[in-house]
């Protein structure tokens, strides 16, 4: 093992209200869950069924000082096959990202990546909870069981 | 390439280069993979993870674990003798008891210590007390340090592992890391430059104190890191530097471990 290094840096106050990454475009994160599937278009206009059998459905879960969009695989049985998180954002309350949001993907292609730009990254401190997110896998499926379950 | 996956309670994300996209996509998948393992095994809440077995029949009979759960009760009976007991996990009396972790089944439970995990052969383990273990404290570091082991398998050699803050770093690439402090809302300490190693921070208000413990002023708005060669040591001595406020006790050094408090107001950092 190699020695551990650490330098020290002189101690700055950083905004992280940029902090936020994106890790999927809506296109990717179909393939990354159900790879060589094609998709088609539902009757939500944030979930996607897979030519395999089985469901993406994106929605977006808001935290206490930030803001997620997830995409949960359903198999055909209806039970999770995978969960991503797309992208995740940081606010203290200087922005309100609470434009419609879901109106981004209604008439358009799957493939336009949801544009966040990225700053500073590797923020270490106390663990944030992740349980707003665990509470919208549960929303999803609920949506999954009544509006997607059984159809074509 | 990036990916981030809820886990251990928090996000988890990966970061990994160096490798065609498809070989890296694997080898987060693989790691990913770890984790959950990890999360699977030594959550409380899981009423079929080797920790919940543990607390319920632990203190009458053996209990058979998993070699990682085994590996890393391990570490934590030495962690405990060397902090002088600071670094406890058989806190799950005081956080039932404070209504943060769930108590069914666990109404035999007492208040203890670590002292009473006895680590048998073949991966079994025993109570001599009826306590009731968390590994909150050391397995997130312990999946940090999976996840890392598990992408080098897979050859990938540059990498950033962070667990909601607890993070490791494989490679050359020197990271900057920014503390993020309590009172400090939207804002963070840019503090060093991590490469090869791992660094965790905790708050005093996310931490079980033991009695003897130095409790920090309630609300005070500090952070507590430390700097180590794995993801495991770094988490559990956290728990540590909260109770002691001493950056330079001798047992950091001995674990290759630096440790510092960051406070909100950045005119007071101390370093060790």
């Amino acid at each position: 093992m190699k020695a551990s290094q650490w330098i020290w840096l002189p101690a700055a106050v950083i905004s992280t209200a940029a902090h936020a990454t994106t890790y999927f475009s809506v296109e990717q994160v179909q393939r990354a869950i159900f790879p060589g599937a094609s998709f088609s278009a539902t009757s939500l206009p944030n979930a996607w069924r897979a030519s395999s059998g089985g469901y993406v459905i994106v929605d977006r879960v808001v935290g206490k000082h930030e803001y997620i969009t997830l995409a949960v695989g359903i198999h055909p049985n209806g039970t999770v096959k995978q969960i991503e998180i797309m992208d995740y954002k940081e606010s203290y309350g200087y922005e309100v990202r609470e434009a419609p949001w879901r109106a981004q993907f209604v008439g358009k292609s799957a493939s336009s990546p949801l544009q966040l730009n990225g700053d500073i990254t590797n923020i270490s401190g106390a663990t944030l909870s992740s349980r707003h997110v665990t509470d919208g896998v549960k929303r999803i499926l609920q949506v999954y069981e009544t509006s997607l379950k059984g159809k074509r | 390439m990036k990916r981030a996956r809820p886990l251990l309670g928090t996000y988890v994300e990966i970061e990994v280069a160096g490798l065609a996209e498809p070989a890296l996509a694997r080898a987060i998948d693989a790691a990913f993979g770890a984790i959950a393992r990890v999360h699977r095994l030594m959550s409380f809440h899981d009423g079929e993870s080797d920790v919940s077995r543990l607390n319920r029949y632990a203190a009458s009979e053996p209990v058979i674990v998993d070699g990682w759960t085994a590996k890393v009760l391990e570490k934590a009976r030495i962690l405990f003798d060397a902090s002088g007991g600071l670094f406890d996990c058989a806190v799950g009396h005081e956080l039932m008891r404070s209504g943060r972790l769930p108590s069914q089944g666990l109404g035999h439970v007492e208040s203890g210590s670590f002292a009473a995990v006895e680590l048998l052969s073949d991966n079994r383990v025993r109570f001599s007390a009826p306590i009731a273990i968390d590994l909150g404290g050391i397995a997130k570091g312990f999946a940090v340090d999976r996840a890392i082991v598990t992408l080098r398998a897979h050859g990938v050699r540059e990498a950033l592992v962070n667990a909601g803050g607890d993070m490791r770093a494989m490679g050359k690439t020197a990271r900057t890391i920014h503390i993020r402090c309590p009172g400090l809302d939207g804002r963070a300490v840019q503090a060093g430059l991590l490469r090869n190693a791992a660094i965790a921070t905790s708050e005093a208000a996310a931490t079980v104190m033991k009695q003897r413990a130095r409790l920090p002023a309630p609300g005070s708005h500090h952070a507590y890191s430390v700097v180590a060669p794995t993801c495991l040591l770094a988490d559990a001595l956290t728990k540590v530097l909260v109770q002691t406020q001493d950056a330079h006790a001798g047992y950091f050094a001995r674990f290759g471990a630096i440790a510092f408090v960051t406070s909100a107001d950045i005119a007071e950092v101390r370093v060790a």
